[in-house]
């Protein structure tokens, strides 16, 4: 007799086989189930996160702290007593919600506030860390791994070349060991290259997820040689600037006031209200105002929660009606009414027109990436 | 279970199971003597196999290992199986159970025996499959290219002109021959205690061509060669001491490299950990005798081999660089590396260690799998839930290994900065710290050390075991990923754990990867008195 059933497939299988030999029959690995990629509870959706025993809601929580409100630290910034009660209040809503995912970053001041807030609800919450350059990511992955008990998603930023360098294969090196050990559950990278994506698909193994900016803006959205060879080897994306780093909250002409996330100098209108593109600017607001229910950041987040190869969307928010906002565009259906194709058509439009200003100062250099 | 003790039950229980086909009568007997008939021999045979094999068990219990641990897995089960072969001349001609079953993996993974070896060789088939590929001319008695079992046993043992049910004639025999095998091994060693080397060969030889399979009698008289043969090429013998087991000197010098390599003695120990997912299941490996570099090698005799130094750490800042490991070098470096010492020193042979011989090294004698940290008093203790392991403290281990807790350029760097970069570490000089039981220095920390092995499984990897004997572990077949063992300076906690395995592309060159050298021992013909011939 032949059998290919191996031993550590009968491990990893055992609860079927132990079954199987109380009736005294032996199933092989023919008929096992696949594993649930995407699942819904409540309102919000959660999809696998590439071959990882993680499931990430569809709407993740950023690191990126108001502003506004932040205040010199030793660290680098933090939030001001009062904006820290209001971040605190926002990530408490989004988990009430079923957000599990919540990234921090180190210079942001944020560990010790968001370990004060999940220390008792680590099922619930999976906590997202990105390395802090140029602290050894040895050390910054064991004192996150003290503060937080273990990290669920560890990232680098490998910056936007063309290929990893040595010194982040080191790190890589280091990151692998620490998931073998058990602190960390998965491992990735953050990057704004489409060439610095393929070359970490090629020359990171174990890479588990891969963070970048996706959105329905930008020239390069469809990534065409990236995303096969990503979905092709199982590797999580998480989509961030899914509102294309705040500049779409901006082109709703219905944006209520105080919508400056990533302080946006963006303006729809310039400065005397007159309208920059007349006709795109009427287009765009003629099909917002078909839908007075829908917000165009829902639409643009829709655009993104639609593609199945997305785990995760990372979208800025600081003010409580944005997480209200992006929440709601998961509620009823992922599709796009063809009202929105066209909203989303004269948005892209009125972007590409007006060349590398569409985006917030801080980030116009992320067009020349995109336009490559 | 105590193995030696298990293994002891074992032989009884071999010998007993293996008389029994003797004993009782064939089916065509059963049908006609009577009970009284058929108990009569059987009580006679008993009482003569008891005695003898109490006897044997007390004074000869290694011996009586020998086979079952050459067998490896199979011994666990086929006990019967596994003497017969041992006593027949099929040992001789090297052969093992994968040599006509197969490696039969699937069958060793299944515990519960649904699955068949991967061959079965029977009646006609075996000996045109199997038997005609040593035995070209058919069977020495008929000339005829016949089925062996219908004479013989089912492995081979048992003479044609002595079937089955003609009592326990050839039982009789085995015990005369190990009684006479007992004898020859107990004057050699009493020949041994004399240092009288050349009868003690000679007592020796005799006893391997009585039971041929025995590994104890071959290694004494591997001994007894070395002693009579001492010259070792390519090495420099440092210090007088020599190893009772094996005879070879226990501490050797290889003047190009002016390092000291020390003898690891065969032996067994469990390997790997429950707690490390990739280091599962622990279990038990025997690993034939090897040398194995004190330290790893420095950049010195790397640029003296190579002529260049791809390190890190040297230049300004680095004054003792030349005693520090010599690390940034690949799997693939390492080979050319070893490539160019081989052709230099004489007789070759260098090699990287296999990570089963890295890591019995490393735990230096210490034969139970949950010694984390070998020659330190290291202690383990609960820690999160996740990550147990990782969270254990190491006792002691800042005297033995350079790690990221104690390897930090200036200890100024730590109050100065509040992030600390990669460059705030550095590995150390060789041999500054603690050795291990067995002598070895930085095996946990300083630098990586490359193995020779592809990066597997355990489990996959488990009926392969008992083929490290003389060093040709090498898996194959699995990854392209190789083996890194013993943590660096820029690692901390478990991931200097002796059982923690690591294993990266063989192309890459990271900062804290180095190596250690190894070498077999030098082989000896046990059949002529010719000089010990260097294995490469």
């Amino acid at each position: 007799m032949s059998c290919e059933y191996s031993r550590r497939q009968f491990l990893r299988h055992g609860g079927g086989l132990v079954a199987a030999s109380a009736t005294g029959s032996v199933i092989l690995a023919a008929d096992q189930p696949a594993p649930i990629r995407e699942y819904r509870r409540g309102g919000m959706l959660y999809r696998q996160l590439g071959d990882t025993d993680l499931h990430l809601s569809a709407l993740s929580f950023g690191s990126h702290i108001n502003p506004a409100l932040r205040v010199a630290a030793k660290s680098g910034g933090t939030l001001s007593e009062q904006g820290q009660a209001a971040r605190d209040r926002h990530i408490s809503k989004a988990i009430d919600y079923g957000v599990n995912m919540v990234d921090t970053y180190e210079n942001a001041g944020q560990w010790q506030p968001l370990a004060r807030l999940v220390r008792n609800q680590r099922d619930r919450v999976l906590v997202s860390i990105c390395r802090q350059f140029p602290n050894f990511v040895g050390n910054n992955i064991d004192d996150a791994a003290r503060l937080y008990g273990h990290v669920d998603l560890y990232r680098i930023y490998v910056g936007d070349g063309e290929r990893v360098s040595d010194a982040t294969l080191e790190d890589w090196d280091v990151m692998r060991k620490a998931k073998q050990i058990g602190k960390v559950r998965s491992i990735g990278i953050s990057t704004h290259s489409e060439r610095m994506m393929l070359s970490a698909l090629e020359d990171l193994d174990g890479l588990d997820y891969i963070m970048f900016p996706y959105n329905f803006i930008h020239a390069r959205a469809d990534y065409s040689e990236f995303l096969p060879a990503a979905i092709k080897k199982r590797v999580g994306l998480i989509a961030i600037k899914p509102l294309a780093a705040g500049s779409i909250v901006k082109l709703d002409p219905r944006a209520p006031p105080g919508s400056t996330p990533e302080n946006s100098r963006i303006e729809l209108y310039q400065k005397s209200n007159r309208p920059l593109l007349p006709a795109v600017v009427r287009k765009l607001t003629d099909s917002v105002n078909r839908s007075p229910d829908e917000s165009l950041c829902q639409a643009a987040l829709r655009f993104v929660y639609s593609r199945p190869f997305i785990t995760s969307a990372m979208p800025g928010m600081f003010q409580e009606h944005e997480l209200d906002d992006n929440y709601a565009a998961l509620q009823n259906h992922l599709r796009l009414s063809g009202n929105f194709q066209e909203v989303l058509e004269a948005a892209r439009h009125l972007c590409q027109v007006r060349g590398r200003e569409w985006l917030p100062p801080h980030y116009r250099w992320l067009d020349q990436q995109w336009r490559v | 279970m105590n193995v030696r003790v298990s293994l002891s039950v074992a032989f009884s229980l071999a010998v007993l199971f293996s008389a029994l086909p003797i004993w009782l009568p064939s089916a065509d007997h059963a049908q006609t003597a009577s009970a009284e008939e058929s108990l009569a021999p059987r009580e006679t045979v008993s009482e003569t196999v008891v005695a003898n094999l109490e006897q044997a068990n007390l004074e000869q219990a290694n011996l009586e290992q020998a086979e079952f641990k050459q067998a490896g897995v199979c011994s666990r089960c086929h006990v019967v199986s596994v003497l017969e072969w041992s006593l027949s001349g099929h040992v001789a001609a090297e052969t093992s159970c994968q040599s006509c079953h197969g490696e039969s993996r699937a069958h060793v993974a299944n515990e519960r025996n649904e699955i068949e070896p991967d061959r079965l060789p029977r009646g006609d088939a075996i000996a045109a499959a199997l038997c005609a590929t040593c035995h070209e001319s058919g069977c020495p008695n008929t000339l005829e290219m016949q089925s062996c079992q219908d004479c013989h046993h089912v492995h081979a043992l048992i003479h044609p002109s002595e079937t089955a049910v003609e009592e326990d004639h050839h039982l009789q025999q085995l015990l005369d021959r190990w009684t006479e095998f007992q004898r020859r091994t107990a004057r050699g060693e009493e020949l041994v205690l004399e240092e009288q080397w050349q009868p003690a060969r000679d007592e020796f030889r005799a006893a391997t061509r009585l039971v041929p399979g025995n590994r104890r009698a071959q290694q004494r008289l591997k001994m007894c060669l070395r002693r009579i043969h001492p010259e070792m090429p390519g090495f420099t013998r440092f210090g007088a001491e020599v190893n009772q087991e094996t005879g070879l000197p226990t501490k050797v010098r290889v003047d190009e490299l002016e390092a000291t390599m020390l003898l690891v003695p065969a032996g067994e120990c469990d390997i790997g950990s429950e707690q490390l997912p990739d280091s599962r299941p622990i279990h038990t490996v025997r690993v034939g005798a090897f040398y194995l570099g004190r330290h790893e090698v420095t950049q010195s005799q790397w640029e003296a081999i190579m002529e260049a130094n791809p390190s890190v750490h040297q230049g300004e800042g680095f004054s003792d660089a030349d005693r520090r490991p010599v690390e940034r070098v690949s799997w693939d470096d390492c080979q050319e590396f070893l490539r160019r010492l081989n052709v230099r020193v004489a007789g070759g042979g260098f090699r990287l260690p296999t990570e089963l011989e890295w890591e019995y090294a490393c735990r230096g004698g210490q034969t139970e799998a949950h010694v984390q940290f070998a020659g330190t008093s290291a202690d383990a203790s609960e820690g999160s839930p996740r990550w147990p392991a990782a969270s254990r403290q190491s006792g002691d281990l800042v005297n033995h290994a350079w790690s990221r807790t104690n390897s930090l350029r200036s200890a100024e760097q730590a109050d100065e900065s509040q992030f600390l970069d990669i460059n705030a570490y550095a590995p150390r000089p060789v041999g500054t710290l603690r050795p291990n039981e067995w002598g070895f220095q930085d095996m946990h920390g300083n630098v990586a050390e490359w193995c020779a092995d592809r990066f597997r499984p355990y489990l996959s990897a488990f009926g392969d075991h008992h083929a490290l004997e003389d060093g040709d572990g090498v898996l194959t077949g699995g990854t392209v990923m190789r083996v890194l063992r013993g943590g660096s300076y820029a690692d901390a906690g478990v991931a200097l754990d002796a059982a923690y395995r690591h294993a990266t592309r063989p192309q890459r060159r990271l900062r804290w990867n180095g190596l250690r050298l190894a070498r077999n021992v030098p082989v000896v013909d046990l059949d002529g008195p010719s000089d010990p011939v260097e294995d490469r």
